[in-house]
């Protein structure tokens, strides 16, 4: 079989909008994040038994969870940084969640992204954490520092005409990446209206910024703690392209391929040509950088695969669950 | 419907006569292959399974990896996997489960790693809109952590202008020199930290230096990880080395194995091994050497290893314990292809050594001179000396049968050194051991050792 497969180990149905899934780290164990429908939030922790799936814990709280990350957690304490819809940010250690070990009130609307960094790797500076979100920031955290980002990347404040609310962007998705010495570091956000921005952390600028045609829901650099490498955004309408971080042209910035087709649903007989739909995420294999997975809006996985200098689609979807 | 018929064909611009066998079979041109497809496919002309076929079959041919193989299919339930394949999965949660109880024990001494936590940044904004501006308000402070403390520090000594008393007392000589040490100190300590970090560039100028301090600062972290978190990180680092080595950045994944070495030196196997072939690669053959070595410690058979050893001598110019290195992989492996293969290679170069029936032969019937010589050798070894030594002139015409006569010198009067030692005929002949240093050695070793002496020293000469 020349092609890879993609084969479903376990299934589950839960009663809640699931919003957000992560390992948590060196253990069997996931973290499902979402929200029920009285809007309250919820937490699940699911272990992998043999064959099949355990419930250990689950934990509600009133405001619904959006996001969570374990990135700037060490091995030893392994707390979870979640934000929710009223724009909190709270670190939790998951055998006491009652009390929260950092709680914040980030941001005015909604965190719709989460992103850490600096837990497990040594020599990659401090252990940090980005939010993007609806009032269009984005900041970063340190849990040392108390109740104020240590970076705050906010919109210039509305050119009030009052009327229209066009003036504020919406962040929906935000990244780490380049944190390859305990210095330089880069964040990467992408806003409602197709803008792509780079901000480099050394330096406090921006580093580099495009505009896509279309909305950015996901991004991920396919190793955030080497020298920029490679930067994966999915956007609205299907839209799926990987920037070539390391060829920069003086104007035309970043070389990148572009898969317009990657959202796309199954039309007539299994071919791909139905209706554009939006690509949510995007996630690199830890395995190899060069395969990752986008998941649609039709509930299809793809896994494509990353070559050099030209791309190739390898493969493919499934039809699954959500 | 008839719109939409009529727009595909149009959009394509095909011509209706194209949906036909004998065209699709003389058909060149992927792009347009795709589109006949499409055409067929849709259904707008009609069903044509065969014609769809054959046209599909062309496009592979044409284009195989073209957009329009790419189908949608439904996910396989685990069931389809028989219970061998589910077992790796099965060994893994139990093997993760275990290290989560003892990270979870663990738990309790988070204070001592809190403790060297890298700095804070300090709070600091990016104004996203006015990126021309911004480049200026974010130079005055480029590095953090560095302006900032001097800024509180140069605030705490300022003395108010009005404040005489305190200016009586300053002296500007010491406040200048002050201010040059303190710079200096920020300087070290700057560079200190790009040192450490900034790595890669760095190497190439203190080396060494840099991997000793890096090394340091490891064994410091070391003492304060648990075993499992040493194995988790060293696992992190070696398989970093290997992406890096797929993509071609020797440099970097040679830093990332001997990082997952210093965390991880008892099944650092693997990171040997990998690191040897990236010295390979960088064709710094005496690194990938000690490295093969160091990994044949750990584990004695590891037929890799053997095979990259055995490169790397070859690389090194030493093709005598490549040759040895082969035969001894083909010992684990008679047929190891790879071995086999550079075997051969090798008695291309050095003519034929092992078995060598053949060869014996002739020898044998070269003049008769050539054996009772050898035979000599061994039995005495204090005499040997002076039929040697003086063998090269005396026997010229005879070393010159054998083979270019250059190199018989040169390994009998090594062999002649090594067991008498006679200055003078060092001072002679010390030039010429220079130059063939890389051939002289081994043979120098092989004299006093070679058990079957006779045949081994028909090698050598034949080798020659």
């Amino acid at each position: 079989m020349d092609k890879p497969q993609m084969i479903e180990h376990l299934h589950e149905s839960v009663s809640y909008t699931v919003y957000d899934t992560k390992w948590i780290p060196l253990s069997a164990k996931f973290v499902v994040l979402g929200s029920k429908a009285n809007s309250q939030g919820v937490l699940d922790i699911f272990e992998l038994n043999e064959d099949k799936l355990v419930k250990i814990k689950s934990i509600d709280k009133k405001v619904a969870f959006k996001c969570g990350t374990f990135g700037a957690a060490s091995l030893r304490n392994r707390h979870m940084a979640i934000g929710d819809f009223e724009g909190r940010l709270q670190v939790l250690d998951l055998e006491h969640p009652d009390l929260a070990v950092y709680n914040v009130k980030a941001h005015k609307g909604i965190i719709n992204c989460i992103d850490a960094i600096g837990g497990t790797q040594v020599d990659c500076g401090a252990p940090e954490i980005v939010t993007g979100s609806r009032d269009g920031a984005v900041k970063v955290w340190d849990i040392r520092q108390g109740q104020a980002p240590v970076v705050d990347i906010s919109p210039p404040p509305q050119m009030g005409d009052g009327i229209n609310k066009c003036g504020t962007r919406d962040c929906w998705a935000v990244a780490f990446g380049n944190t390859f010495n305990s210095e330089e570091r880069v964040v990467a956000a992408g806003y409602d209206n197709g803008d792509l921005k780079l901000f480099d952390l050394r330096s406090l600028a921006v580093r580099w910024e495009t505009t896509l045609k279309n909305g950015i829901c996901g991004l991920e650099f396919d190793r955030r703690d080497i020298p920029m490498n490679k930067l994966g955004v999915t956007t609205l309408e299907g839209g799926l392209l990987v920037y070539d971080l390391r060829t920069q042209h003086a104007t035309k910035g970043f070389s990148y391929v572009e898969e317009r087709n990657a959202g796309r649903s199954v039309g007539t007989n299994g071919v791909i040509s139905g209706p554009k739909a939006t690509v949510w995420t995007v996630r690199h294999l830890p395995q190899n950088r060069d395969l990752f997975l986008t998941g649609g809006g039709t509930g299809s996985i793809r896994l494509w695969q990353y070559e050099y200098p030209d791309k190739r689609v390898i493969d493919d979807t499934d039809g699954s669950k959500l | 419907m008839e719109q939409k018929r009529k727009s595909l064909l149009e959009k394509y611009n095909i011509p209706l006569s194209h949906l036909d066998f004998g065209y699709v079979k003389n058909c060149g041109n992927a792009r347009e292959m795709e589109k006949i497809v499409n055409i067929l496919r849709s259904g707008e002309e009609g069903f044509y399974p065969d014609l769809t076929r054959c046209a599909e079959d062309k496009l592979k041919e044409l284009k195989p990896n073209s957009q329009l193989f790419r189908y949608e299919e439904p996910i396989q339930r685990s069931e389809f996997l028989d219970r061998k394949e589910l077992k790796p999965i099965y060994d893994w949660t139990h093997d993760i489960k275990s290290k989560d109880s003892t990270l979870n024990e663990m738990k309790e001494d988070i204070r001592t790693l809190k403790a060297n936590l890298p700095p804070m940044r300090t709070p600091s904004k990016i104004d996203t809109d006015k990126s021309a501006t911004d480049a200026d308000t974010a130079k005055p402070m480029p590095n953090p952590s560095v302006p900032t403390a001097k800024a509180t520090k140069s605030s705490e000594n300022r003395i108010k202008s009005t404040d005489y008393n305190k200016w009586d007392k300053y002296d500007p000589d010491v406040e200048i020199l002050r201010m040059d040490l303190d710079e200096e100190r920020a300087k070290e300590e700057a560079e200190q930290k790009n040192a450490k970090n900034v790595a890669p560039p760095k190497k190439a100028v203190d080396k060494t230096d840099e991997n000793e301090r890096l090394k340091e600062r490891l064994m410091s972290r070391l003492e304060q990880l648990s075993k499992l978190e040493r194995d988790h990180l060293a696992e992190k680092h070696r398989l970093r080395g290997n992406e890096y080595f797929k993509s071609k950045e020797y440099k970097s994944a040679i830093l990332e194995y001997s990082q997952a070495i210093i965390y991880d030196p008892e099944n650092a196997s693997r990171s040997y091994n990998n690191r040897a072939i990236s010295h390979l690669k960088v064709k710094n053959y005496l690194a990938a050497i000690s490295d093969c070595e160091a990994c044949l410690e750990i584990e004695p058979d590891n037929i890799k290893a053997l095979l990259r050893l055995a490169d790397a001598n070859y690389g090194q110019g030493r093709r005598r314990e490549s040759h040895d290195v082969y035969q001894r992989v083909l010992q684990l492996d008679p047929s190891n292809a790879c071995a086999l293969k550079s075997l051969e290679e090798l008695h291309k170069q050095l003519g034929e050594i092992a078995p060598a029936n053949a060869t014996r032969l002739v020898i044998e019937e070269l003049p008769p001179e050539v054996k009772p010589k050898p035979k000599a050798n061994p039995k005495a070894s204090p005499k040997v000396v002076e039929p040697k030594a003086t063998k090269p002139t005396k026997d010229y015409d005879l070393a010159e049968l054998v083979k270019p006569n250059r190199m018989v010198k040169n390994k009998i009067l090594n062999a002649s050194d090594a067991l008498v030692g006679k200055e003078s005929i060092k001072q002679k002949q010390g030039p010429i051991q220079e130059l063939t240093d890389a051939d002289s050695s081994p043979s120098m070793l092989r004299m006093p050792l070679a058990n079957k002496r006779i045949d081994n020293n028909k090698i050598l000469i034949e080798e020659l």
